[in-house]
């Protein structure tokens, strides 16, 4: 029985940059720099597909799958 | 279906008891990741409307320089009093304060924190939001006490004709 880890740590990481890159965007928004504002937007959305690959890729690794086979 | 198994109620039968809640809520690894992965794509909806704003912003209104308006006569205005007024648009209430003689400045006054309309309080010479305390300094906007993070939008007042006009808002200064 081996576990993993790297998938639980690193969609971790990626919520972590999610909140942020949330909490500067709408800072920079009120500041008014718009550009930067599109900037983090970009980075949040592609946040979610980058999580959903992780998923993807790691869903199957670790303890439950080793004991079922 | 033959015979009856050890189990009470047996399983054929049973219409009542066939809800299985060992383990309803425990979170497995898959489960936990799933989990993330959504709230990741709640943050991805989230900061749409935000990008949505700031494109706007960025193409057509950026020129900020709003038609003059007229707020108060000087005379109805004494020294250390302050007026609510609208700029620039009527969603947007801002406060005027005569500080001097000759000196006045405005802000947008929902507060940074939560929006809260924030007032001029004569006797403190601060600016107080009511919801949770918040302090701004009345010199600069700047927050001094509270939740508040960011200051008060400043209104740029121009005193033409004996009349106070508010000309346009200041960008914050990073
Ligand atoms: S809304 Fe003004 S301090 Fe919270």
């Amino acid at each position: 029985m081996k576990r993993s880890y790297v998938g639980v740590i690193s969609l971790c990481l990626v919520l972590f940059l999610d909140i942020v890159f949330m909490q500067l965007l709408i800072h920079q928004y009120f500041f008014e720099n718009y550009l930067v504002t599109l900037i983090f937007m970009a980075g949040n959305i592609l946040l979610f597909p980058i999580a959903f690959l992780i998923y993807k890729k790691e869903k199957d690794k670790g303890a439950e799958s080793h004991a079922k086979k | 279906m033959a015979g009856r198994n050890n189990n009470n109620p047996f399983d054929q039968d049973n219409y009542t008891h066939n809800i299985d809640r060992n383990n309803e809520r425990s979170l497995d690894r898959r489960g936990f990741m799933k989990t993330l992965v959504g709230a990741a794509g709640v943050f991805a909806v989230a900061s749409l409307p935000w990008g949505t704003l700031a494109a706007k912003e960025l193409m057509g209104l950026s020129d900020k320089e709003y038609p003059h308006k007229k707020i108060v006569d000087v005379k109805n205005l004494p020294v250390g009093e302050s007026l609510e007024f609208h700029f620039p648009s009527e969603h947007d209430s801002a406060v005027l304060i005569r500080l001097e003689e000759n000196k006045y400045v405005a802000y947008q006054n929902a507060c940074t924190h939560l929006r809260c309309p924030v007032y001029w309080v004569k006797e403190e010479r601060e600016m107080v939001c009511p919801c949770h305390h918040g302090k701004f300094d009345v010199q600069t906007g700047a927050p001094t006490a509270g939740p508040p993070r960011r200051p008060l939008p400043e209104v740029i007042v121009e005193v033409k004709d004996e009349a106070v006009y508010a000309v346009r808002v200041k960008r914050y200064e990073a």
